[in-house]
């Protein structure tokens, strides 16, 4: 391999601190060995010798295009996308540019939080207390990935205080190659993170029904679930107290078991619900139809929008409580004295529904007796399938 | 298993990696020709090319037990459309929708679902972990996992096969994806790292016997130490301190790497110094965590007291010269002194009046580029003892493949990050990072929804 | 014939999990018991690094009962061996074993 010479580039270890937002424009000033270094390396060939004798045919042109056009991608540019593509590219398109392989068109790098926005996350969530939902429609960014953020700022923060190595470089170099959302100015409004009200597609959804509805009749969206899980049409009384599909949505927050059931036995299943209901925001449907029924008070529609959520936020709290304590009251710790470990003792169940007739149910306690194993057949998962947080 | 993951120029292969052959290999990949060619020979070629990126560690009937004909998408919900219309003027007239203008009334893009073929293979975690770009290529986050540098909700985990469910959070050593990540060493840094051992090793013998001895010996001269120092050296070496700062902070890329090393080198001496003479030094210590605090606070303090005024001072280069070569002089002669009066604190408040003085002197940018200059000596410091080129500095190309899909929400200080869920298609874009197009896509999906096993 | 409340063995080599069982006393370990009603397992866990609450936990052992079939048993006679009376005591169903050196 010919000698690797540095050839131009920008300094990426310590850009970041010189663009820094404070004083960004002085600093650069000061530098005069930046670009006279840079320029004297410009000049300087890949290889100063021949090529050698044993070089291939495709050695040779890889060496010549990584000198040449391939030279942009050697070292980042802070601030900008770095990709394939911007070979190809002539005019400037966003679009273009954040596409990093030049094959693929429906590949994109979508943009990361940036630190800012992280760290807004974590201080709406955790110390303004404000609740998850909320805060995803404010900013923009999905439940999850809150849920995520917080969760990470939180071991950072531990690691930091327990001084554990971090990798600052590193990150910094990430955040200057990969797009990011930035966190709103003062008063500007947040650029969405991304899409909030994805719909998952439900497998009952892919097949094509022929479906015959008279005309007279209006055939909205719960019935359309209904039909594609292959229940029964409602009642006409039924279907009257609905008035729009977002009212069943705030039905179902409130008794996630009013959702009916089709088929029998193992086969049975809930009635597919509408996107209404199936979008992680319902709230934002009522709220758009609360303005839409009163145009002129905004002030008014967004107070009973506050006292939803508050109402909605009450409902999955005291849920996700009662489900604790179900969990808590199973389990019981012992951690006696002369002992080095804790024990915890959960309560199981020995009646003739967990053993089954013949005893050997799978939902009884304990290994089974009269079952062969299965953990030396083929095809077999034998690895851990999952990991407890 | 064989590694058949190079990426050799005349197979041309396409692989998950960040090396200068793969994308060389990338920039030239033309999808193969379809002219002549009976569908087999179409779709065993789209085959071919897609699993050596995808998964190509992984035995072909495993992933074909993984295959899913079934491939998740979703589709973003307006909220206000949602609220205008319960569906029933989707479905109304013959089914199709009434619209004024003739148009439909919902106009999407295209899910590419044939693009997401490859989706289970995300899930596993040696994938994933280059995914979050903690390696530069796949084969290297498998060998990080093997060999226990991963951990999936705060277990070691060792199996690269693990897939990961929608929640799971791992994390990598963060040396580790330092060393993936960076610049390798030269063989001139490799030395010195080597040198570098040899010397604590013989030291950690001699430390021993010596401990004793030293001991006694400070106690004796650091008195005489402090009485020595005159308030014209603080000053001074305040100066010499901006200039080096200086110096490491102006040095661009361009600069050879012994000379640069040097600076630095030289900087940290002078920040040792500097310490070794302000207030409160009972932690001086060689931790830099503790010696960035000291410096940080110190530089505060000053910055409070000294009144407002904003000249700039043309230095001249020549003086920055000479100031160096002054400060690498006496540096030798200074550090002895430096770790001997390390066990003194009270003695310090002559040293700190010195400093005040000083302080007055120095321009608001150059605070700024000292303090730049000390962040950086401390988050990315010059340490022979590590398996990468230090400081660090992103390897080359690396930029080209710098991407974080979706699905992942990574931290990259804590060299963590979670799977949030599985990835998905929607309208105009999948989530599935594939450098290939439809013309191979679609035929590698084909390939693997017919049975043949 | 007299009644035991006893560990059987199961889980592979190094890696030993129990069932808590009902048995006859001279029955083999691995016989088919008349009652499972619980499970134990002696390698300890060890709590993840990822909540502050767990920083300075202790590993733990997993023990899962029937406390009321359990009582069922004990009340017609079933004797625990040694290592389930440790872990029935731990439950609050039996009164802890008087170690030898308290006998003394």
């Amino acid at each position: 391999m010919p000698p690797r010479i540095q050839s131009r580039s920008v300094s990426n270890t310590l850009l970041p601190y010189l663009t820094a937002p404070s004083s960004s424009s002085s600093s650069l000033s000061s530098l005069p060995s930046l670009s006279s270094t840079s320029s004297q390396c410009l000049s300087r060939q890949f290889s100063a010798t021949a090529a050698p004798q044993g070089q291939t045919k495709l050695r040779r042109q890889m060496f010549e295009w990584l000198n040449n056009e391939g030279s942009v991608f050697k070292h980042h540019v802070p601030g900008e996308a770095n990709y394939l593509t911007r070979l190809k590219q002539r005019g400037p398109e966003t679009a273009e540019k954040s596409r990093p392989f030049p094959n693929n068109q429906s590949f994109f790098s979508e943009p990361i939080l940036s630190e800012e926005l992280r760290n807004e996350v974590y201080n709406r969530v955790v110390e303004q207390k404000k609740s998850v939902r909320i805060v995803s429609v404010e900013l923009g960014i999905d439940m999850k990935r809150i849920a995520a953020v917080v969760r990470l700022v939180e071991l950072e923060k531990r690691q930091r205080t327990q001084g554990k190595p971090l990798a600052l470089p590193y990150a910094r170099a990430i955040h200057e190659m990969v797009p990011t959302t930035p966190l709103a100015e003062k008063g500007e409004r947040q650029t969405y993170h991304e899409p909030i009200n994805d719909l998952p597609a439900h497998p009952l959804t892919g097949s094509q029904i022929f479906y015959p509805v008279p005309e007279s009749r209006s055939f909205n969206r719960v019935e359309a679930g209904r039909v594609f899980s292959g229940a029964p049409a409602m009642e006409h009384s039924e279907a009257a107290e609905i008035n729009h599909p977002s009212d069943l949505a705030e039905k179902i927050i409130e008794d996630p078991n009013s959702i009916g059931w089709v088929g029998k036995g193992a086969n049975a299943r809930q009635i597919l619900q509408p996107a209404d209901v199936r979008i992680p925001h319902p709230h934002m449907v009522a709220l758009e139809r609360d303005r839409l029924a009163n145009p002129n008070e905004r002030l008014a529609v967004a107070d009973l929008q506050s006292k939803r959520l508050e109402r909605q936020d009450a409902i999955e709290q005291a849920r996700r409580e009662r489900i604790q304590a179900r969990r808590e009251k199973k389990l019981t710790v012992v951690s006696p004295e002369e002992s080095r470990f804790d024990y915890r003792i959960k309560d199981t169940i020995y009646t003739k529904e967990t053993t089954g007739a013949d005893g050997r149910g799978s939902k009884a306690a304990g290994r089974r007796y009269g079952v062969p194993h299965r953990d030396r057949t083929r095809g077999e998962v034998k690895i851990p399938t999952r990991v407890e947080a | 298993m064989r590694n058949r993951a190079s990426n050799t120029l005349s197979k041309g292969k396409i692989r998950q990696s960040w090396s200068k052959y793969n994308l060389y290999n990338l920039q030239r990949f033309r999808s193969p020709p379809t002219a002549n060619r009976t569908f087999f020979q179409q779709k065993w070629s789209a085959k071919a090319a897609s699993r050596a990126y995808h998964g190509e560690q992984v035995r072909e009937r495993q992933w074909k037990r993984m295959f899913n004909h079934r491939i998740r998408s979703v589709i973003p919900m307006n909220a206000a459309d949602l609220a205008a219309d319960d569906g029933s003027l989707v479905s109304s007239g013959r089914g199709s929708g009434l619209d004024k203008d003739g148009k439909s009334a919902y106009q999407t893009r295209p899910i590419p679902y044939s693009h997401m073929t490859f989706a289970p293979l995300e899930r596993r975690l040696d994938v994933a972990i280059f995914r979050a770009l903690f390696a530069s290529s796949a084969r290297q986050a498998r060998q990080f996992v093997i060999h226990g540098a991963v951990t999936v909700n705060g277990q070691k985990m060792k199996h690269p096969s693990y897939l990961l469910n929608p929640g799971d959070l791992f994390q990598v050593d963060p040396d580790r994806v330092l060393y993936a990540t960076g610049h390798t060493k030269t063989s001139f840094e490799r030395r010195e790292g080597r040198l570098a051992r040899r010397k604590a090793k013989s030291q950690k013998s001699q430390e021993a016997e010596d401990a004793e001895a030293a001991e006694a010996e400070s106690k004796e001269t650091a008195k005489e130490d402090i009485k020595e120092t005159p308030k014209e050296d603080t000053k001074e070496t305040l100066k010499a301190l901006l200039a080096q700062a200086k110096s490491v902070m102006s040095a661009g890329k361009d600069t050879l790497a012994p000379q640069r090393k040097q600076e630095l080198r030289g900087f940290q001496q002078a920040v040792r110094r500097v310490l070794s003479r302000s207030e409160s030094s009972t932690i001086l210590a060689d931790s830099l965590e503790a010696q960035f605090s000291q410096l940080t606070l110190l530089l505060k303090a000053k910055r409070s007291e000294k009144p407002v005024k904003k000249e700039v001072k043309p230095r001249p280069e020549d003086a920055f010269a000479s100031d160096n070569g002054d400060t690498e002089a006496v540096s030798a002669k200074r550090d002895t002194e430096a770790a001997v009066s390390d066990k003194l604190s009270e003695a310090f408040a002559q040293a700190t009046l010195g400093n005040d003085v000083d302080a007055s002197e120095l321009s608001d940018e150059e605070f700024d580029t000292l303090q730049r200059a000390l962040t950086q000596m401390r988050d990315n410091p010059l340490d022979n003892s590590k398996t990468y080129s230090t400081p660090w500095q992103p390897r080359q190309y690396m930029s080209a493949f710098a991407f974080i899909p979706r699905y992942l929400e990574v931290n990259q200080n804590i060299c963590a990050a979670v799977y949030l869920r599985h990835p998905v298609a929607r309208p105009g874009s999948a989530e599935v990072p594939t450098p290939f197009g439809e013309s191979i896509a679609t035929p590698a999906y084909g390939w693997y929804l017919r049975r043949r096993w | 014939m007299v009644l035991r409340i006893r560990l059987a063995r199961f889980g592979n080599k190094h890696n030993p999990f129990f069932n808590i069982v009902v048995a006859q006393a001279r029955s083999a370990r691995g016989a088919k018991p008349l009652e499972v009603i619980g499970t134990y397992n002696p390698i300890p866990k060890r709590p993840t690094n990822l909540y502050d609450e767990n920083a300075e936990a202790r590993p733990y052992k997993e023990i899962s009962l029937d406390r009321s079939r359990a009582k069922y048993w004990l009340g017609v006679g079933a004797q625990p061996s040694d290592p389930v009376w440790k872990l029935m005591g731990m439950a609050g169903l039996v009164a802890p074993k008087p170690t030898t050196y308290d006998k003394a």
